[in-house]
């Protein structure tokens, strides 16, 4: 136990030392589309959020966000971007349910979790903010009632300095 | 264990060195997880293993230059927690690259050489994934490329051998993938139309084991070839995917007693508007199975991807028996409706409504000894969620499930009744609380059971829990659990104690099994 907590400290040291970028993966899109990830970055900063039809907490955060979305857009303008990791087991659900619950949001599919594996995403739910110029720089992993405000305080802070 | 700290270290210190010299716009990010649980001997549910400390962990690094990038993923199994298949195989690795890469990735060509996770078209034929949870990482050692020619055609490449558990498996797989977009070759507006074809060949030895006669089960040489046809639709509000996939003459299983050739068939369709979904996944599977290797067992040599195309629940009782998919011959598919109903004044007043249907088949009448074609899985459920306003929110589902534990072989199937009432209030813009009741009603099998959850959260940080899971009938035992769990940016962590009962863990329509067991967990994850 000492050595996998002395190893846990090693990479936890190095976890601030670095920054990362929004990588350039292909993904399915709603229309059924194969889009590259970069093309999402440019314009407005992101608010990017893993989901799964099996995953309970991840959907409460993104009902939770779409809930308070037009009062947060008055506050900075931002897109949403809801990745579904769901496989072929669920993916047509996926996109129907995506449709249904009427979120305003960019719904990618990332079916063989090529995205997912690219931003270290071990478990879900797990949120990112992304700026304009493709730069990760907030991530939150694990969803509670109320910790989707994390996201939209960080939004805010980059689009004051933008 | 002192080697893998310091290999650690210096993998992260090279790492890291790097990105301290500035390579360029380079960067370096990665991830940490560790799932580990000390076991308690508890007579109740005949737990006494004889070792009492599991610890699974994984560290994974990737290091970006502009179109270049490289990573390692190294695991540790100190050992593998119970239940895992992984750790129990002899001779298995407890620390190892599970998997290592270098790829360059232009807009129009990419080229990969390591550990390759992929899947051609909806992996009928192919497909090499991890799923943590399971203990599987299928990641093919080799080359891949991909060639495009603008949007009008893809074509992909890939030849190596496939990972089986802590080892590479003795077998060599090489295949390709073209994808042709008619939507771009014709400039259609508002369609997409897509055609799709894969091919596979698995080649391995047959004479590597004397006690292994594989001629006398109808095998005749040492390549096994896969092929898939598809097409991808979308217009509007409709979608709709099919693909076909056959195979020459294999053992579908490991315990299969003749070699047969294989097929599959799998459609999708939906229709979608704001508000509204509706979609069916509809599958045949015959003698689709393809192993990684012939000579080996288990849950993790798998080539192909045939998961239960079934409804994944988030409620204990509604998971307890999940479908296991039949391999061998199957037919069926689910049909599941979404409505949302939103108060055009507030948007916190809404009602979503949602209902499935899965069911499932024997494929061939041989298949039972009743001469029929049985039953294998039937689930009809609903549920109707109603946030009320800012603070409230409920949810009630019941599911009618009815499955044979025999895989259709005998005429027999259980039946379970499950009801379910979720309440949720938001006390004020950081706590919140949720109950769960839960009911199984069935005459047969383990009987009844009742189970309940109680949630706090403390956003953005804590949350803590205490659940249990009680069988009224049959054992009579409790399976209590509690734990919290702290969360900070992209680190968290969780401690929980708790009685685990026997049975399937699933995650994605693939299950393994789980011996039961007490003990405390602890789950970190990290990434940066």
């Amino acid at each position: 136990m000492k050595n996998l907590f002395s190893l846990l400290c090693c990479v936890m040291v190095y976890c601030g030392a670095t920054a990362q970028s929004l990588p350039n993966v292909r993904v399915e899109n709603a229309d059924g589309e194969v889009i590259s990830t970069s093309s999402l970055t440019g314009s407005k900063p992101l608010i990017i959020s893993y989901w799964s039809i099996a995953c309970k907490p991840c959907l409460q955060e993104l009902n939770a966000i779409n809930d308070q979305l037009e009062e947060w857009r008055e506050k900075a303008d931002f897109d949403v971007v809801a990745v579904s990791i769901d496989d072929v087991r669920l993916r047509a659900t996926a996109k129907a349910r995506a449709a249904a619950m009427d979120w305003d949001f960019i719904c990618l599919f990332d079916i063989n979790q090529s995205l997912k594996r690219a931003m270290n995403v071990s478990q879900t739910p797990q949120s990112f903010v992304v700026d304009t110029a493709g730069n990760i720089v907030f991530s939150h992993s694990g969803y509670t009632p109320g910790s989707e405000q994390l996201l939209i305080d960080k939004v805010i802070e980059i689009s004051k300095k933008e | 264990m002192k080697h893998l700290v310091l290999m650690i270290a210096g993998l992260c210190g090279i790492a890291t060195a790097n990105a301290q010299i500035n390579l360029g716009k380079g960067y370096l990010s990665g991830s940490f997880e560790t799932n580990t649980i000390y076991y308690l001997n508890d007579s109740k549910i005949g737990s006494e293993p004889t070792d009492h400390f599991g610890s699974n962990n994984y560290l994974k690094l990737d290091y970006t230059l502009g179109r270049f990038s490289a990573g390692i993923q190294a695991d540790a199994y100190l050992p593998a927690l119970l239940g895992y298949e992984l750790g129990e195989r002899p001779g298995a690795n407890h620390f190892y690259l599970s998997s290592k890469y270098i790829q360059w990735a232009d807009t129009n060509f990419e080229v990969l050489v390591g550990d390759i996770f992929d899947q051609f078209g909806n992996g009928l034929v192919f497909r090499s994934y991890e799923d943590r949870q399971l203990g599987i990482n299928t990641g093919v050692e080799g080359i891949r490329g991909i060639y495009r020619f603008g949007n009008y055609v893809s074509v992909k490449g890939l030849y190596g051998r496939p990972r089986l558990y802590t080892k590479y498996a003795d077998s060599w797989v090489r295949g390709a993938n073209v994808n042709v977009s008619l939507t771009d070759i014709f400039a259609m507006d508002n369609v997409l139309l897509t055609l799709e074809g894969s091919y596979l060949n698995r080649h391995e030895a047959l004479d590597k084991d004397a006690m292994r006669d594989f001629a006398a089960l109808g095998l005749t040489g040492p390549d096994l070839n896969l092929y898939s046809g598809g097409i991808n639709f979308n217009w509007k509000n409709l979608f709709f995917r099919g693909e076909y996939a056959g195979k020459g003459k294999d053992l579908p299983t490991a315990v299969a007693e003749k070699a047969v050739n294989g097929r599959a068939v799998l459609g999708e369709i939906g229709y979608s508007r704001k508000g509204l979904g509706v979609s069916g996944t509809f599958r045949m599977l015959d003698n689709m199975g393809t192993l990684i290797s012939l000579y080996e067992t288990g849950t993790g040599n798998v080539l192909n991807y045939l998961p239960a195309i079934t409804r994944q629940y988030t409620y204990m009782l509604a998971n307890l028996n999940p479908y296991q998919v039949n391999v061998e011959g199957e037919l069926g598919g689910q049909i599941d409706v979404s409505y949302r109903l939103r108060n055009r004044e507030d948007r916190y007043r809404y009602w979503i409504f949602h209902g499935n249907l899965s069911n499932f088949y024997t494929l061939r009448r041989e298949q039972s000894q009743t001469g029929n074609r049985e039953l294998l899985w039937l689930d009809m459920n609903f549920d109707v969620e109603r946030q009320w306003n800012r603070k409230w929110k409920t949810t009630f589902l019941f599911s009618f499930q009815e499955w044979n534990p025999h895989h259709g072989f005998k005429h027999r199937t259980y039946v379970s009744n499950i009801f379910v009432a979720d309440v949720t209030y938001k006390i004020d813009h950081k706590k919140s609380i949720r109950a769960e009741l839960q009911y199984l009603l069935s005459d047969e099998y383990e009987g009844d059971w009742v189970a309940g959850l109680v949630e706090f959260g403390l956003a953005p940080h804590w949350s803590f829990y205490i659940s249990d899971m009680y069988n009224k009938d049959l054992t009579k035992t409790n399976y209590y659990n509690g734990g919290f769990s702290y969360t900070k940016n992209r680190t968290r962590i969780q401690i929980s104690y708790g009685r685990n009962r026997a049975g399937y863990i699933c995650s994605g329509g693939v299950c393994r099994y789980s011996p039961a067991y007490t003990g405390c967990n602890i789950a970190i994850t990290s990434s940066f």
